[in-house]
C-alpha cells in the first residue's frame, strides 16, 4: 500500500510554484494547463493504489514518527506551534502521533493539508524552512497514517444516511406519488444548510410537533386534490373567437370608424388589434369584459381563421373574467397562436398574468403558470398552447363573492407577449385566433389522479376486499417496498373505525391514506439494520438502494420500474444499474438533481438576499446559468475541469447581452463558443457567483475568496475569531485607500493576517468582475489591479492566473472536492474522516477515467459507500 | 343593509380564527389549561384606518384639532381629539415618531396589512406578508386558553392584498380571517358545544395510535444510532397526542358563563355605538373568562366605502374616509378630529372597564395585566409616517404610563407632513428621522414573556418605554 511517495514532491515542484522569469513571460494556455495538471495528478499515477480494508488490524507507525518525522516537526514547526507560541491554536508537540486510535486525527489532517499545499512553514520564516525531502517524509508518513486511520474508522462512521426527506423532496415525492404537478409543501419551514451547503444533510433534518402536524395536514390536502366525488362539475367556460369579436366590434362601431378600418389596409405594426389577414381590415382590441358561455364546448379544433388578434412585443390582452371563476380546480387556458414572421433570431413567448384591482391603491398582479410558453409555429399553421393554473393556489380577488359592487369583484387574465422582436417594417408579433378558458378543467372524469388510487376492480362492491387492494397498492408506493398482510391489517383497522363517520368509502379511505403519508417510512429514508450488529457497514437492501438512487437523481421516490427491478433483485447488476442511471438522467425528473445540487453546492440561495439586481429577467438568467452549465457537462459527460475553465459558455439572450456576447437570441440557454477575449468560461465567473459575492455596490474579494475555498476547493477557512476589529471607516487614512489597499491594511493587523492571507488573494484575482459580474478593466479611472500573492508565494495574475494555477497545481484538490461534494449530496449526510479512504478511492477511479461528470455519477452509485448503511 | 361579508361562508370565518372546528384543527385549537399560578398577560391591538388630523401650526384648527399632545413627556397636554382620555391619563402612553421603515413611501391605503407585521409589502405587484405581532404572542400564550386568539374587524374576512380587513397574519404571512358579527363571535366563545370537534379528536387519536405502533415496529429494525433519529419523530407524535388530550379537556370543559347584559348581538356597523361597544365587550368577556389572551380588532378598511365607512355616523358625520379628504373644507379639521375623538372615547371606555375589574386570578386589575394598543399606519393624509399610537395598561408587565414619548428627531412638533391633502404629500422625501415601530413590538413581546430580540427585521427593543 505504498502510495504517493515521490509524487507529492513532483506535484509541489510543478511549474510556476515559485515565480520564475520564463513563466511570467509566456504563461501557458489554459488548455495546456489542464494537460499539465493532469499529467502531474497523484490520483492518476499507476502507483496510487486504491485503498482497501484488510482483515488484519492495522497498527500505527510510531517508530517512523519517532525516528524521522518528530525531529523535523520539532525543528520547523515547534517554534510557532509549541509552548512558546501556538499560532492557529495548534501545538504540534501535543498532538498524539497515533492516528489510528488517538484523538487528534482531524488536526493531523489539517497539518497534512498545510504541508502538502506548501502553505507551511511560511515563506518569510526562512529559519524554519523545510527541505523538500523533509517535507516529503512528513507528508508521506501522514498520508499513509491518515489513510489507515480512515479505514479503521470507516466502520464507526459518525453520520448516518437515515434521514427525513427535505422539504423539496417531500414535495416531489407527493407530486410523483399522486400525479399532481403543483407545489404541495410550501407550508413546511425551510431547511437549514449544512457546513457543506447541503440541505439534505441527515443531521440537520429535524422533526418537531409543528412539522409533524403540517405533514398530516399537507398529506390530507394533497389527497383531497387528487381524488373527486360525485358527478363531474359543470365547468365555467369563456370563449374568445377573433372572427366573432371582429364582427361584434364592427356592429357596435359607428360607420365612420368601420370605414376608417377598411381604409386602413396597411399591415398593423405596433398596434394591438383585430386584423383580417386577407382583407387587411383592422380594429383596435385591448380586450375587455367577457362572460361565460353555457353552450361552449372546449377542446375542439375550429377551422383556422384569417381574423386574428395581433399582439405586438410587450403588449397584452387583458380579459375581465368578472367573478365567475370557481374557487378550486384547474383553470385551463387554451389558445391557438402563430408567429407573424419566422426570423430565427427573434422569439416570442406567452406569459399568463392574473390580477385584480379591488379599489384604488389596493391591487395585485402575479405571473401564474410555471413558465412562459414559446410560440414557434407560423401564423399560417398555428399551434395550440395551453396553461393549467390551480385556482386555489393563486392570489384571488377575495371580494369576488360580494353582493355589492365595491370593492370591485372582477378578476383579470392577461395574456402577455414576451419577445425580443426587432421591430422594423415587418415586426414579429403573436397572432391569436381563438382562446378558451375553462375551470374546473378535467382531461377525463374521474381524473387519472383519482383512478390511480381508486382503480377499477372486480371486488369494488366489497369494501373489505377492495379496501385491502387500494391500501396494498398505495402503501407499496408510499413505503417503496412490498407490504405484508399485517401492514395492511393495521390500516384496515383504522378504516373500520373511520368508516361510520363518512358518507362514502372513498371519503373514509382518503383519511386513512393520509395517515399513511404521515408514517416514518414515507417521511424518512430508512435503512434497516441487519441481524448482525457487528457488521455495521453492511449493504443496504435492494429497496433501500432504489430509494437512495431516486432521491439522488430525482429528489423523489422510485418509480415502478425501479421498484420492480429491486423486487427481482436485479437493480444492482452492473449492466442493469448503468442502464437505469442513464434512463434516470434522461428523464425530466433529473432536472431536479441539477437544480438542487448546483444550488446547494454553489450556495446560490444567497442570490435571494441580493438587492442590487433590479432586472428580473437578468436575475433569473443569472440563477439559471450555473445549472444549465452543469447540465451541459453532465449530459455530454464532459470533464469537471470545465467548471474551472471552458472554451464555451451557457447563455441566453439576456445573459449574453450582460456578457457582451453577440448574436444570442431567445430566452433558452445554449452552448456558445467563446474566445479568451470574452473573459468567461467555467463556473467561477458566472454572474450569479460574482453578484452574490459582492457588497451590493462593488466586488467583495473576501466573500469571493471564502466562496472559492469553501465551494470549489473544499477547504473552508476557519470562522473568524471573536473580537475581530472592524475596519474603521471614519479613519481618514483608511478612507483614502483603494479597496485592495484597505484589505492589505487589514491583513497587516497581526490578529487578522494568518487567516486573511489564506483567503484574500483568491478573491482579489476576481477584481476584474464588478458587483454584477461584468468584466471591467478600470475602477474609477484606475486600471484594475487583480494581481495577488497566495500564502505560498504563488502569484495569481487575475482570473486567468487563478484558473491556470488551479489547473496546474490544484487539479487533484478540485477533483477530490467535486467527488466529496457529490458524494455527500448523494448520501444525504456529511462525510467524515471515516469516509476519507472511500473518497480517495473514488477520486482515483474518477481521475483515471478523465474526470467525466457522468462517469462520476456511475462511479458513486456503484461504490461501496453508496451501497452501505 | 346586508353586511357585505355575509356571503363568505361561516366556515371561512372559522378557519384560522383561533376558534375551534375549522381545519387545520390541531393548530388552531388551543390546547392547554391556563397556568393557575400565573396571572394572565394579555395583548389587544385596535387598528383604525385613514390616520388622524394634523393641521399646520399656522392653521386656526391646530390648537384644538391636531391629534398629537403638546408639551413634554410628563406634562403633556391633550388636545380636544384625545381629551376624552384625560381620566385615564395615568394608564396610557402616547407615542410619536414611530413607523415601519419599509412603508414610509407607500400610499397609506395599502398599509393596514403591515401595521402589525412590519413586512415590506410595497404598493403593487406580487404580495407577501409576514407574521403579525399578536400571532407571535398567540404562538406563545395560545396554549393556555381555549382559543389561541380572537381576530375581529368591522368588515370581516381577510380583505384583499394591500386592502386588509384583518390585522392578523400567520407564520406563513397568510391573513387570518377576521370575524365581524357579534352573534357569531359570541356563539363561538360561549355557546359552541364542539360535537364535530369531538369526532375529529377521536379520529386523530386513532391515527396517532396507528402511527406510534407503526413507528415502534420500524424502530425495532433500526440500528441504535438511527433509533435516536427516529426518536425525534416519535416524540413529535407523542407530543401531538398530549396536545390532543389537552384539547379533549377543552371539549369536555363547560363553556364559561358570562354576563350578557351589555351585548347587542344583532348590532351592525352602521349602528356604530352599539356595534363598537358590543365588539369591545366581547373582547372584555373573552379576557375575563380567560377564553383567550390575544385579540385584534380593525375598525373599517383603508380607503373607506361600504357600511363600515358609516362608523362616523355615531358622531353625526358621514363617510369616515371622506373626512380625511375634506380637511380643507370649513370645519374639516374639526370633523376629522371629532371622529378620531370618538374612536378614542370607545377605546377609553374599554380600558376603563378593564381597569374597574379586579384580575380574577391574580394581582391588581385587568388593565394592569393587559397591553392595549390603539393606532393607525398613517398619520396625515395618506402619509405612512409618524403613526398615531396610544397604549393603555400593562403596568404589571412593566409599562410606565402617564407619558407622551417622542421618538426620532427633527419633528418634535409633529409638523412634518402636517396639513397635506394631496398625494404629493405621501410621496415626499422624508426629511425627519423616525424610529422603527418594530422595536416597540420587540419591547411588547419581551414584556409579555416571549423570549425574542427581533421583530419584522428589527433587532432590539425601544428605550424609554
Amino acid at each position: 500500500m505504498k502510495r504517493l511517495q515521490t509524487t507529492i514532491l513532483l506535484f509541489l515542484g510543478s511549474v510556476c510554484t515559485i515565480p520564475a522569469a520564463p513563466c511570467e513571460d509566456t504563461p501557458i494556455s489554459l488548455d495546456a494547463a489542464k494537460d499539465q495538471g493532469r499529467n502531474t495528478s497523484r490520483f492518476r499515477k499507476e502507483t496510487a493504489e486504491v485503498a482497501t480494508a484488510t482483515d488484519e488490524a492495522p497498527k500505527a507507525n510510531l517508530t517512523y514518527f519517532q525516528e524521522s518525522v518528530g525531529p523535523i516537526l520539532n525543528k520547523s514547526c515547534l517554534p510557532c506551534h509549541g509552548p512558546e507560541k501556538s499560532e492557529g491554536r495548534l501545538r504540534i508537540d501535543q498532538l498524539n502521533p497515533d492516528l489510528l486510535t488517538g484523538p487528534d486525527v482531524e488536526r493531523w489532517s489539517e497539518v497534512y493539508n498545510a504541508l502538502s499545499k506548501s502553505e507551511m512553514p511560511p515563506e518569510d520564516a526562512s529559519d524554519y524552512a523545510l527541505a523538500d525531502a523533509d517535507r516529503g517524509r512528513i507528508v508521506d508518513w501522514l498520508s499513509e497514517e491518515l489513510n489507515q486511520a480512515s479505514l479503521v474508522r470507516r466502520n464507526s462512521k459518525e453520520h448516518s444516511s437515515f434521514r427525513r426527506l427535505t422539504k423539496y423532496e417531500y414535495n416531489y415525492a407527493l407530486q410523483d406519488l399522486l400525479g399532481l404537478p403543483y407545489a404541495l409543501a410550501n407550508q413546511l419551514p425551510p431547511e437549514t444548510a449544512s457546513e457543506d451547503g447541503f440541505k439534505n444533510s441527515s443531521e440537520l433534518l429535524q422533526m418537531s410537533v409543528m412539522q409533524f402536524e403540517t405533514y398530516r395536514e399537507l398529506g390530507l390536502k394533497a389527497l383531497k386534490r387528487a381524488t373527486v366525488s360525485g358527478e363531474r362539475p359543470q365547468a365555467v367556460t369563456y370563449v374568445i373567437s377573433m372572427p366573432e369579436e371582429m364582427s361584434k366590434a364592427k356592429s357596435t362601431k359607428d360607420d365612420t370608424a368601420a370605414d376608417e378600418g377598411k381604409k386602413n389596409k396597411r399591415k398593423p405594426r405596433n398596434e394591438q388589434q383585430l386584423f383580417h389577414r386577407e382583407t387587411g381590415e383592422s380594429i383596435p382590441f385591448p380586450g375587455g369584459k367577457t362572460m361565460p358561455r353555457t353552450d361552449a364546448v372546449v377542446g375542439q379544433t375550429p377551422a383556422v381563421s384569417q381574423v386574428v388578434l395581433v399582439l405586438p412585443r410587450s403588449h397584452e390582452l387583458k380579459l375581465d373574467l368578472d367573478r365567475f371563476l370557481p374557487d378550486e380546480g384547474i383553470m385551463r387556458v387554451r389558445l391557438r397562436a402563430g408567429r407573424s414572421t419566422m426570423n430565427p433570431d427573434e422569439y416570442a413567448s406567452l406569459r399568463l398574468i392574473f390580477s385584480a384591482h379591488t379599489s384604488n391603491n389596493a391591487n395585485f398582479s402575479q405571473t401564474v403558470g410555471e413558465r412562459d410558453i414559446p410560440v414557434t409555429a407560423s401564423a399560417d399553421d398555428p399551434q395550440w398552447i395551453h396553461f393549467d393554473i390551480p385556482l386555489s393556489d393563486i392570489q384571488r380577488n377575495p371580494f369576488r363573492k360580494l353582493e355589492t359592487t365595491f370593492p370591485r369583484r372582477d378578476e383579470f387574465l392577461h395574456i402577455h407577449n414576451v419577445s425580443n422582436s426587432h421591430g422594423g417594417e415587418d415586426p414579429l408579433q403573436v397572432l391569436i385566433d381563438h382562446i378558451e378558458i375553462s375551470a374546473p378543467f378535467y382531461e377525463q372524469w374521474p381524473p387519472k389522479t383519482h383512478t390511480d388510487i381508486f382503480f377499477e376492480s372486480g371486488s369494488r362492491s366489497d369494501e373489505q376486499v377492495y379496501g385491502r387492494e387500494v391500501l396494498s397498492r398505495f402503501l407499496k408506493r408510499v413505503w417503496r417496498r412490498p407490504v405484508t398482510a399485517p401492514d395492511v391489517d393495521q390500516f384496515m383497522d383504522l378504516f373500520a373505525r373511520y368508516r361510520p363517520g363518512f358518507a362514502t368509502f372513498e371519503d373514509a379511505m382518503v383519511e386513512v391514506l393520509a395517515t399513511a403519508l404521515a408514517t416514518p417510512e414515507f417521511l424518512y429514508l430508512t435503512q434497516r439494520a441487519t441481524a448482525d450488529e457487528t457488521q455495521p457497514s453492511s449493504r443496504i437492501s435492494e429497496f433501500e438502494f432504489a430509494s437512495r438512487l431516486s432521491m439522488f437523481l430525482w429528489s423523489s421516490i422510485p418509480d415502478d420500474d425501479l421498484l420492480k427491478l429491486a423486487e427481482q433483485g436485479k437493480l444492482r447488476e452492473p449492466n442493469v444499474l448503468t442502464a437505469q442511471v442513464n434512463r434516470m438522467l434522461e428523464d425530466p425528473r433529473s432536472k431536479r438533481f441539477s437544480q438542487n445540487f448546483v444550488e446547494q453546492w454553489l450556495g446560490l440561495d444567497r442570490m435571494s438576499s441580493v438587492t442590487h439586481v433590479n432586472d428580473n429577467a437578468l436575475r433569473e438568467s443569472m440563477l439559471e446559468e450555473p445549472v444549465a452549465f452543469f447540465e451541459e457537462v453532465l449530459k455530454n459527460n464532459r470533464s469537471v475541469l470545465d467548471f474551472i475553465h471552458s472554451d464555451y459558455a451557457l447563455v441566453n439572450e439576456r445573459l449574453a447581452a450582460h456578457y457582451q456576447i453577440p448574436n444570442v437570441y431567445g430566452p433558452h440557454f445554449r452552448n456558445v463558443p467563446i474566445t479568451p477575449q470574452t473573459n468567461r468560461g467555467g463556473l467561477l465567473t458566472n454572474a450569479a457567483i460574482m453578484t452574490m459575492n459582492s457588497d451590493g455596490t462593488d466586488s467583495h474579494p473576501l466573500k469571493r475568496g471564502v466562496w472559492m475555498l469553501r465551494r470549489i476547493l473544499d477547504d473552508p477557512p476557519p470562522p473568524p475569531p471573536p473580537n475581530v476589529p472592524e475596519v474603521d471607516l471614519t479613519d481618514p487614512r483608511i478612507l483614502q485607500m483603494t479597496l485592495k489597499e484597505r484589505i492589505a491594511d487589514h491583513r497587516d493587523n497581526a490578529a487578522c493576517v494568518s487567516c486573511h492571507s489564506r483567503i484574500d488573494p483568491w478573491g482579489i484575482a476576481f477584481e476584474n468582475y464588478d458587483a454584477l459580474g461584468v468584466y471591467r478593466t478600470h475602477i474609477k479611472n484606475q486600471p484594475v489591479d487583480a494581481t495577488s500573492e497566495l500564502f505560498n508565494r504563488q502569484t495569481l495574475e487575475g482570473i486567468d492566473g487563478l484558473k491556470r494555477y488551479l489547473l496546474t497545481d490544484r487539479q487533484d484538490q478540485f477533483a477530490r472536492a467535486m467527488v466529496h461534494k457529490l458524494t455527500a449530496y448523494a448520501l444525504g449526510r456529511p462525510l467524515s474522516f471515516g469516509d476519507r479512504a472511500d473518497v480517495d478511492s473514488l477520486t482515483a477511479q474518477f481521475r483515471r477515467r478523465d474526470d467525466g461528470l457522468g462517469d462520476l455519477i456511475h462511479l458513486i452509485v456503484s461504490s461501496s459507500v453508496f451501497n452501505s448503511q | 343593509m346586508d353586511n357585505k361579508s355575509s356571503l363568505l361562508s361561516r366556515r371561512t370565518f372559522l378557519r384560522g380564527t383561533g376558534i375551534a372546528l375549522a381545519l387545520p384543527w390541531l393548530e388552531t385549537f388551543a390546547v392547554g389549561n391556563p397556568r393557575q399560578d400565573e396571572t394572565p398577560k394579555r395583548f389587544v391591538s385596535v387598528y383604525h384606518p385613514d390616520g388622524v388630523g394634523l393641521p399646520l401650526k399656522s392653521d386656526p384648527a391646530w390648537k384644538d384639532w391636531s391629534w398629537f399632545p403638546r408639551g413634554g413627556e410628563q406634562d403633556f397636554e391633550l388636545t380636544k381629539v384625545l381629551d376624552v382620555l384625560e381620566p385615564l391619563r395615568s394608564d396610557i402612553t402616547i407615542y410619536s415618531g414611530l413607523s415601519h421603515p419599509d412603508a414610509r413611501n407607500v400610499h397609506g391605503h395599502s398599509n393596514a396589512d403591515q401595521y402589525l407585521t412590519a413586512a415590506p409589502i410595497g404598493g403593487e405587484g406580487p404580495y407577501q406578508n409576514t407574521i403579525s405581532l399578536d400571532q407571535v404572542y398567540a404562538e406563545y400564550a395560545g396554549d393556555f386558553t381555549r382559543h389561541s386568539s380572537l381576530v375581529m374587524s368591522t368588515n370581516g374576512g381577510v380583505g384583499g392584498p394591500r386592502g386588509a380587513q384583518t390585522q392578523s397574519f400567520n407564520r406563513e404571512g397568510r391573513p387570518i380571517p377576521a370575524m365581524n358579527k357579534p352573534k357569531d363571535i359570541f356563539d363561538l366563545l360561549f355557546v359552541t358545544s364542539g360535537k364535530d370537534a369531538a369526532a375529529k379528536l377521536a379520529r386523530s387519536k386513532s391515527a396517532l395510535d396507528l402511527l406510534i405502533e407503526n413507528t415502534r415496529s420500524l424502530n425495532r429494525q433500526l440500528s441504535s444510532r438511527d433509533q435516536e433519529t427516529l426518536k425525534q419523530y416519535l416524540d413529535a407524535v407523542r407530543d401531538t397526542e398530549l396536545k390532543l388530550v389537552k384539547a379533549q379537556r377543552w371539549v369536555d370543559n363547560p363553556i364559561p358563563q358570562v354576563d350578557t347584559s351589555n351585548l347587542h348581538l344583532e348590532a351592525e356597523p352602521k349602528e356604530a355605538r352599539l356595534y363598537f361597544q358590543t365588539m369591545y365587550e366581547l373582547i372584555y368577556l373573552a379576557f375575563l373568562s380567560d377564553s383567550t389572551r390575544v385579540a385584534t380588532f380593525q375598525l373599517g378598511r383603508e380607503n373607506g366605502e361600504g357600511p363600515h365607512d358609516l362608523l362616523s355616523l355615531a358622531v353625526g358625520l358621514n363617510g369616515a374616509h371622506g373626512l380625511t379628504h375634506e380637511v380643507k373644507n370649513p370645519g374639516g379639521w374639526e370633523n376629522l378630529g371629532t371622529y378620531n375623538r370618538y374612536q378614542a372615547e370607545e377605546f377609553g371606555r374599554f380600558a376603563q372597564r378593564l381597569k374597574e375589574t379586579p384580575e380574577p386570578t391574580g394581582q391588581g386589575n385587568m388593565l394592569d395585566n393587559t397591553l392595549a394598543l390603539h393606532g393607525s399606519a398613517s398619520s396625515s393624509f395618506h402619509l405612512s409616517r409618524n403613526y398615531p399610537i396610544i397604549s393603555a395598561g400593562g403596568k404589571n408587565l412593566g409599562f410606565t404610563n402617564g407619558r407622551y414619548l417622542k421618538f426620532g428627531t427633527g419633528n418634535e412638533d409633529n409638523q412634518a407632513g402636517a396639513g397635506i391633502d394631496t398625494d404629493a404629500g405621501w410621496q415626499s422625501k422624508q426629511e425627519v428621522e423616525e424610529l422603527p415601530l418594530g422595536k416597540l413590538f420587540v419591547t411588547i413581546l419581551q414584556r409579555l414573556g416571549v423570549e425574542t430580540d427581533s421583530f419584522g427585521g428589527q433587532t432590539g427593543s425601544l428605550s424609554r418605554v
